[in-house]
């Protein structure tokens, strides 16, 4: 036993029990509250064990809040050690509640996250890896895997990479063998993967990526956001490149798009996002999962992918090479002529959009996933306002459906392009409409998700005078 | 019929939980359901929110500025919620460790001492169960039967022995539940 006796005195009202100080004590003395909480409803921290502290400090010290201070005096000697250091720390089982329950049927409605979706849609369809690393809103994905514990069923490898460079990266290696691999983030740790990305599209290497966004620029905020659609769709990294973006707008598409991503991913061998954000990530809704599909064999993959460095090449054909470097120019400019041509297939074959009461509509309303919901409810107000307005959403943003803008913008007196960030989609709509009728912006920043009344509001000041 | 509900609350009250439950005996029921969760760091204390929509028809906006009920079980919620109310909607209050008490009187407003018999019952893990049944009183949006069969589908097995104690907590929220006077 020490020779110092500590006393930890906790403001209490400041602290916001962010457990730190629990974890840094050496000795057990500090322990979260489980039956009280503070003026603000936070367990706080106190000395579960008082006899304990040694008075070391550390819980002063990683305490973010500065709301600890520690007391020394010398311990009275010869006094029996405590034998409540030694005792266990009580701990609870997490209980945590499943996403499906486990007599649920096949083809059952159930009720979940986007983000939970997508982790089953993963393993139904057949997917070979998961590689991701956790940030809000889109832990649940990475979180359900590991609870699903698909290795133990499918043999699918899901795998909390380091980082999000190492996710992609560990993406680039697992599709360049030709397998159905995958990796989620938000916002920030999809900016992280942008020289990755890259190296996959130039490469052609297929794989699936999930961005489910939040505010930004930099870390910036955990709300919801759409501001990342100029990196989505301008390819994000660099170099001339496209990936294939798709926009679910509900829990059913995020299961949907899963298996629809790559297969789009393996038919142009390009990596395809799914450009989601928080509300689509967070929220619970109906879903009937898409039917179990078992993982591809090695006979499988050689088939469909004979371009694959899958370790077979010697015995059964020639060397196969994955790479986006190319020194020689003239090779390089045919290398970036042949992805051009891709990219023109397609977006001549790929476009998907879907339109709702457009063709009576004086207003057109242009948005993709969480806007389009809104804007739909504001469609709706709107109508009742006498307002007749229709909604035009596009499903992939890239291609974007701007033949099918073009025609429906035709004859109407107002475009509005609705999107949770400063203006961004709103540029490719104006190219789309191309003047023939005027085309305004509305959007709310910082994690805000505009209400329906406030675009109707919008729609009214741009355009009715 | 559209039902637009928030329930707030503190983080570990139940809220998130509970417009779960309501979601899924409305799915039980055949009808469109959506819940959308305040996701910050509330999960871990402070004042968290869900929003329910139960409908009969395709919900388009999960997130709305007005609502036709405000579940509110304290003194951050009551205030941020008590506007945006819509006109002739309702709000339930839990009144323990609530000052100021809910003024408009263009909405109905009930409270339900949810806390306080939980507490008294012994309870206390059921609590947003008390409130719940005070819902289903005021609204009969869903059944009590696929309320059980929803408590079934989310509990995990092991839990099924507490049902008839959640059962017994909402039956008893619907007695207790009352409209604020004056």
């Amino acid at each position: 036993m020490s020779k110092i006796k500590g006393a930890v005195v906790v403001d209490v009202n400041r602290c916001k029990g962010c457990n730190l100080c629990v974890v840094a004590c050496p000795t057990q003395t500090l322990a979260l509250t489980t039956n009280e909480v503070n003026h603000k409803g936070y367990a706080y921290s106190y000395m579960a064990q008082p006899d304990a502290c040694i008075g070391c400090s550390s819980c002063a010290i990683v305490c973010p809040d500065g709301c600890i201070s520690v007391y020394k005096t010398p311990r009275p000697a010869a006094r029996p050690a405590a034998a409540a250091c030694d005792a266990p720390v009580a701990q609870h089982e997490p209980e945590k509640v499943p996403s499906v329950p486990a007599d649920a049927e096949e083809g059952e409605v159930l009720l979940m996250k986007g983000n939970e979706a997508i982790a089953h849609a993963a393993i139904r369809c057949g997917c070979d890896g998961y590689f991701g690393y956790p940030i809000t809103p889109q832990s649940e994905v990475l979180e359900t895997l590991s609870e699903l514990k698909p290795w133990e069923t499918t043999g699918m490898v899901v795998l909390q990479a380091e980082s999000e460079v190492a996710s992609i990266n560990m993406l680039y290696g697992g599709g360049g063998t030709g397998k159905r691999v995958m990796t989620s983030s938000s916002s920030v740790g999809i900016a992280l993967m942008q020289e990755g990305i890259s190296y996959m599209a130039g490469a052609e290497v297929p794989g699936v990526i999930v961005n489910v966004q939040r505010g930004g620029p930099g870390l910036g905020t955990i709300q919801p956001s759409q501001s990342d659609y100029n990196q989505a769709t301008r390819g994000g990294g660099n170099g001339d490149y496209n990936l294939i973006v798709l926009a679910p707008n509900s829990v059913q598409e995020m299961a949907d798009f899963v298996d629809l991503a790559f297969t789009l991913a393996f038919k142009y061998r390009n990596p395809t996002l799914i450009l989601s954000d928080g509300v689509i990530g967070q929220m619970m809704e109906k879903v009937v999962l898409p039917p179990y599909k078992p993982r591809r064999t090695e006979e499988e993959i050689a088939a469909e992918c004979p371009w694959a460095a899958n370790g077979h090449g010697l015995e059964k054909r020639g060397v196969n090479v994955i790479t986006s470097l190319e020194l020689q120019s003239v090779e390089m400019e045919k290398r970036n002529l042949h992805l051009q041509a891709k990219y023109k297939e397609i977006a001549e074959n790929e476009v998907r959009y879907e339109t709702t009461d457009c063709e009576d509509a004086d207003y057109l309303i242009v948005a993709f996933g969480s806007a389009a919901r809104i804007s739909q409810k504001a469609m709706s107000v709107a109508r009742q306002q006498g307002l007749k307005v229709g909604l035009f959403r596009p499903i992939t943003l890239w291609p974007f459906p701007t033949k099918e803008i073009h025609a429906m913008a035709a004859g109407k007196k107002g475009v509005l392009a609705v999107e949770i960030n400063a203006g961004q989609m709103v540029f490719d709509v104006r190219a789309a409409v191309a003047g023939q009728a005027p085309v305004a912006h509305f959007g709310r920043l910082g994690g805000i998700v505009p209400s329906p009344d406030e675009i109707v509001e919008a729609l009214i000041s741009s355009f009715c005078h | 019929m559209q039902q637009e509900i928030i329930i707030s609350g503190f983080g570990g009250q139940g809220v998130l939980s509970m417009g779960k439950i309501l979601a899924y005996a409305g799915l039980m029921e055949g009808k469109e359901v959506t819940w959308m969760p305040a996701y910050g760091p509330e999960q871990r204390g402070g004042t968290a929110n869900v929003t329910v929509i139960v409908s009969d028809e395709k919900i388009s906006s999960p997130i709305l500025s007005t609502y036709d009920t405000a579940i509110v079980l304290n003194q951050p919620s009551l205030d941020k919620f008590q506007p945006l109310v819509k006109p002739g909607g309702t709000l339930i209050y839990d009144s323990f460790g609530i000052l100021d008490k809910p003024t408009r009187t263009d909405i109905d407003a009930y409270h339900i001492h949810a806390m306080e018999t939980a507490a008294e019952m012994k309870l206390m893990k059921c609590f947003n169960m008390f409130v719940l049944g005070g819902l289903l009183k005021i609204h009969p949006i869903v059944s009590l039967e696929s309320v059980m069969k929803a408590l079934k589908k989310t509990l995990p097995e092991r839990h099924h022995k507490l049902l008839p104690m959640n059962e017994q907590a909402i039956l008893k929220g619907m007695e207790i539940i009352a409209r604020q006077e004056g």
